[in-house]
């Protein structure tokens, strides 16, 4: 197969929350085109590639960015002695092969940008490469899965309606405490119970949100705070420098949340 | 008796320059809201003149009051003991469910029952929260030594009950302890507070120790002054006689609480608006030119009345931006995340740029040149790509206020009115509009007949949106109709002359169109709905942001159903304004 490379051959940990393992076995059957909402660092990377491993699919993952073009997505012709070669892009890439594609944050690229994958997302399956004048039909196995964050910033950016319109949903937020500390402890290597605490802490934090802060302290952030933990640091400096400081330039609300730490442990 | 806490909480704020407790006050308020998901109204407590400062904090549900300075605390800094003041506060509001009738209780009863409560509330909080306990224990200084008087024995009882290590050979003090902690499992049921609480006055009130209600004050510093625990006012009046003098100075603490607002809600005013003489003739009369005439739309007829409607420009007149500044500083959030807003917004349009030796296309002619070099021999020039680039925004915005009568009325559930919200909102959206760059004008019309549709230049497209700008939209004031039609085609010809390549003229309403000469309400409706396609014809795009619930029919019917939207919580409109500007030019 060509995307060998992108196979993932190690179960990567993904600790379920509810029933969004089987659900997405089931839109995958079908094909439908995914969208997973939620807010950041709570799991939806780590979700799709587990998903990938467990489908036995290549994962071509797209990071998406203001400046991304069609062409980022879909490939370019690029020069060479003889003259000129296209490029397949990473999205022409998973069509042509039958991968999962998986775009990261698509509310980041311009809308004239995320217009390629309409015909993907329909009945049609197809990918129309109009500098080639090639239309690529999708390979059976091929699955498109867009991450998408509704966070406040959607006022300016957000989807086009008739982008959404063609996605199925799967909502992912912090999980239970118990949960959560669960997948601190596994993921950053330190016990339980400082996990508990690790959470409760990133819950004070989330408890700001919308009251001097965008978004709350993500597990990703928490599992780095442990991290930091597991390799020595004690915890009032480890959530500083994981958590605090990267949170936001708000002196008052940094002091408000380094305080909050103390009273928390 | 309690005064309704939500007519506190639109009190105008103390002025908080005097305290120390201003600079700590963001930080403690985000404090509270971290752990406890509180959102309490916080106010450095004012001395009635001739009385001593308030020495303990003094709580009524969510709305607190700080003293401004602790004279008996000395040597752990100003906002340790606000953190510590304020975290116990919180204990009760999470802990302390109901208030207690005072019922019998003496008043060194009620004075132990709190003293138990305070105990227990904080026993419970330090075991969600255990490094509350550093943040406490600093305060409880008492010894088990010194004279047997009430007020000490008491600091020592609060400081046996709070730090288990700490040894008092006082029986009175051990016994308070034991009954405290005997009951550990029970500590989520405030009951036991009264239980023991009236339990150890009793106990007191028989050793003859003498208590004085008058002087006490709570110790250790940080707690409160109890006054939120108890329901004062069920108490009947010949109880209260003899019941207490603490209550009784809490009730006139409170009654002077409560004439505060009043008075000041009398200064505020005084301070936005330019004195009593503006309010109560609310449109300058003296300073107006007649500067247009435009025809009117008469759908009836089918066709239009020439030089129907005439418009006066006044100068607005300029107002103190005190009360402007003080409603911004409430959305000081919103600021913040406005100008973040506007840092990621770089909206333009792209332009292309060839002859790069990067770039996401081919420029062909590069392509065929260099393919040409290449077979002539010579080494090719790499640079063969095309990229594109965002040109600048280019957007001229002429802002145009509803000033009518009706935008005198109070938002619900607040003492702020439609216009004071509208006047916020404007000063915010001229904040994302100077910090974009594009060039804005504000302007704001109400009518009074068709002679005269009234039209105040608050700030123009040449003038910098400096203070006498924001004096001026402080200045603003209600009064008079809404002849929109008239107002929206001398805006289009103040703005027709911007060489933009965007021009937008956003109408911010809170109303039917009317008038005082007009009976028919679908005159001026359709009569705007002609102003709104004259704009649209030189490519002026029209867009409304509607304060009236109910407006969807007619908004939609003047300036179409994709440019209007209504906003239902007039409140939210500072917030939502700027962001739908954004949008809308994004
Ligand atoms: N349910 C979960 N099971 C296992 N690990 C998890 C789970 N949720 C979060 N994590 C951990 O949190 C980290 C961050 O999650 P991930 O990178 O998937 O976030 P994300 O939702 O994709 O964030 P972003 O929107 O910023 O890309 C992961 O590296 C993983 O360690
Ligand atoms: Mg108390």
């Amino acid at each position: 197969m060509q995307l060998d490379a992108y196979l993932i051959t190690d179960e990567p940990y993904y600790r379920a929350i509810g029933d969004e393992v089987s659900l997405f076995e089931m839109a995958y059957a079908s094909r439908m085109p995914m969208m997973l909402k939620g807010p950041t660092g709570c799991g939806k990377t780590r979700f799709i590639e587990h998903m990938a491993w467990r489908l036995r699919r290549p994962l071509v993952t797209v990071a998406c960015h203001e400046d991304m073009t069609a062409s980022d997505l879909v490939g370019r012709f690029l020069l060479d002695p003889s003259g000129t070669v296209w490029h397949d892009g990473p999205l022409t890439l998973a069509v042509r092969h039958g991968a999962i594609c998986y775009l990261d944050e698509i509310v980041e690229a311009r809308q004239d940008t995320t217009v390629v994958i309409h015909p993907l997302t329909d009945d049609r399956r197809i990918l129309p490469l109009e500098k080639r004048n090639e239309l690529v039909r999708a390979h059976p196995d091929f699955q498109l899965v867009i991450s998408y964050n509704p966070g406040y910033q959607s006022v300016l950016k957000d989807l086009k309606e008739s982008t959404k319109q063609r996605f199925g949903g799967v909502e992912f937020r912090y999980p239970d405490p118990a949960v959560e500390a669960e997948i601190v402890s596994h993921e950053a290597g330190i016990d339980f119970g400082l996990a508990e605490r690790l959470v409760k802490i990133g819950q004070r934090s989330r408890n700001l949100k919308g009251h001097g802060l965008d978004e709350g302290a993500s597990t990703r952030m928490l599992i780095q705070a442990g991290r930091l933990i597991a390799k020595g640091v004690a915890l009032p400096a480890a959530c500083d420098v994981a958590l605090v400081l990267p949170i936001t330039d708000d002196a008052d609300i940094r002091d408000a949340l380094s305080q909050a730490i103390a009273a928390c442990a | 008796m309690p005064a309704d806490p939500k007519e506190r909480t639109s009190a105008p704020e103390a002025a908080r320059s005097e305290i120390g407790f201003s600079d700590a006050e963001r930080k403690l308020k985000a404090y509270l809201t971290a752990l406890w998901r509180l959102h309490p109204v916080m106010r450095a407590a004012i001395s009635a003149p001739g009385q001593s400062p308030p020495r303990r904090v003094t709580f009524d549900g969510g709305y607190i009051r700080v003293p401004q300075t602790y004279a008996d605390v000395q040597g752990c800094g100003v906002e340790p003991i606000f953190r510590a003041a304020l975290a116990h506060v919180a204990a009760h509001l999470t802990f302390t469910r109901a208030r207690w009738q005072i019922g019998t209780l003496k008043p060194l009863q009620i004075a132990l029952v709190s003293l138990i409560e305070d105990a227990r509330v904080e026993a419970l909080a330090i075991r969600e929260y255990p490094g509350l306990n550093r943040l406490w224990a600093p305060f409880h200084v008492a010894e088990p030594t010194g004279a047997l008087v009430a007020e000490m024995l008491m600091a020592r009882l609060a400081r046996g009950l709070f730090d288990p290590a700490y040894r008092d050979q006082d029986p009175w003090v051990s016994k308070g302890r034991t009954m405290f902690f005997d009951r550990r499992l029970e500590w989520e049921n405030a009951a036991i507070s009264r239980e023991i609480g009236t339990l150890l006055g009793n106990d007191l009130g028989q050793m003859r120790i003498q208590f004085n209600a008058k002087t006490y004050v709570v110790e250790p510093a940080y707690r409160d002054d109890n006054a939120g625990l108890w329901d004062w006012s069920d108490t009947p009046p010949q109880e209260m006689e003899d019941t207490d003098v603490v209550i009784e100075s809490f009730r006139v603490r409170r009654t002077e609480d409560e004439s505060e607002p009043h008075q000041r809600r009398r200064s505020q005013d005084n301070d936005t608006g330019a004195g009593v003489a503006a309010r109560e003739r609310p449109i300058d009369a003296d300073a107006g030119v007649p500067v247009a005439r435009y025809f009117e739309w008469d759908y009836v007829l089918g066709r239009k009345h020439a030089d129907w409607t005439t418009i006066v420009e006044f100068e607005p007149r300029r107002a103190s931006t005190v009360g402007l500044d003080r409603l911004l500083s409430e959305y000081a959030d919103v600021e913040n995340r406005i100008r973040k807003l506007i840092r990621s917004t770089r909206v333009a349009r792209p332009m292309r740029i060839r002859r790069r030796p990067e770039g996401e296309r081919l420029d062909l002619d590069s392509c065929i040149r260099a393919a040409i070099e290449y077979r002539g021999g010579i080494t090719p020039d790499p640079r063969v790509y095309e990229t594109s680039e965002m040109r600048d925004r280019d957007l001229a915005v002429l802002v145009l206020l509803d000033a009518s009568e009706s935008t005198k009325e109070f938002v619900r559930n607040t003492t702020t009115t439609v216009l004071s919200v509208e006047r916020a909102a404007t000063a915010l959206l001229a904040h994302a509009m100077e910090g974009l760059g594009d060039p804005f004008a504000i302007h704001a019309f109400c009518s009074n007949g068709r002679q005269e549709v009234r039209y105040y230049r608050v700030k123009d497209f040449n003038q910098p949106y400096g203070a006498a700008a924001v004096e001026r939209l402080a200045g603003l004031r209600g009064g008079l109709s809404t002849r929109i039609g008239a107002a929206l085609r001398h805006a289009h010809s103040e703005i027709r002359g911007q060489q933009a390549h965007r021009r937008l003229v956003l109408v911010i309403t809170d109303g039917e169109p009317a008038d005082i000469d007009v009976t028919d309400s679908k005159y001026l409706v359709e009569d705007a709905r002609k102003a709104v396609q004259e704009l649209g014809h030189d490519g002026i795009d029209v867009f409304c942001v509607g304060l009236d619930g109910g407006g969807d029919s007619y908004l939609t019917r003047i300036f179409g159903r994709r440019n209007a939207v209504q906003i239902d919580r007039i409140a939210s409109l500072p917030d939502k304004l700027p962001a739908l500007y954004l949008r809308l030019t994004g």
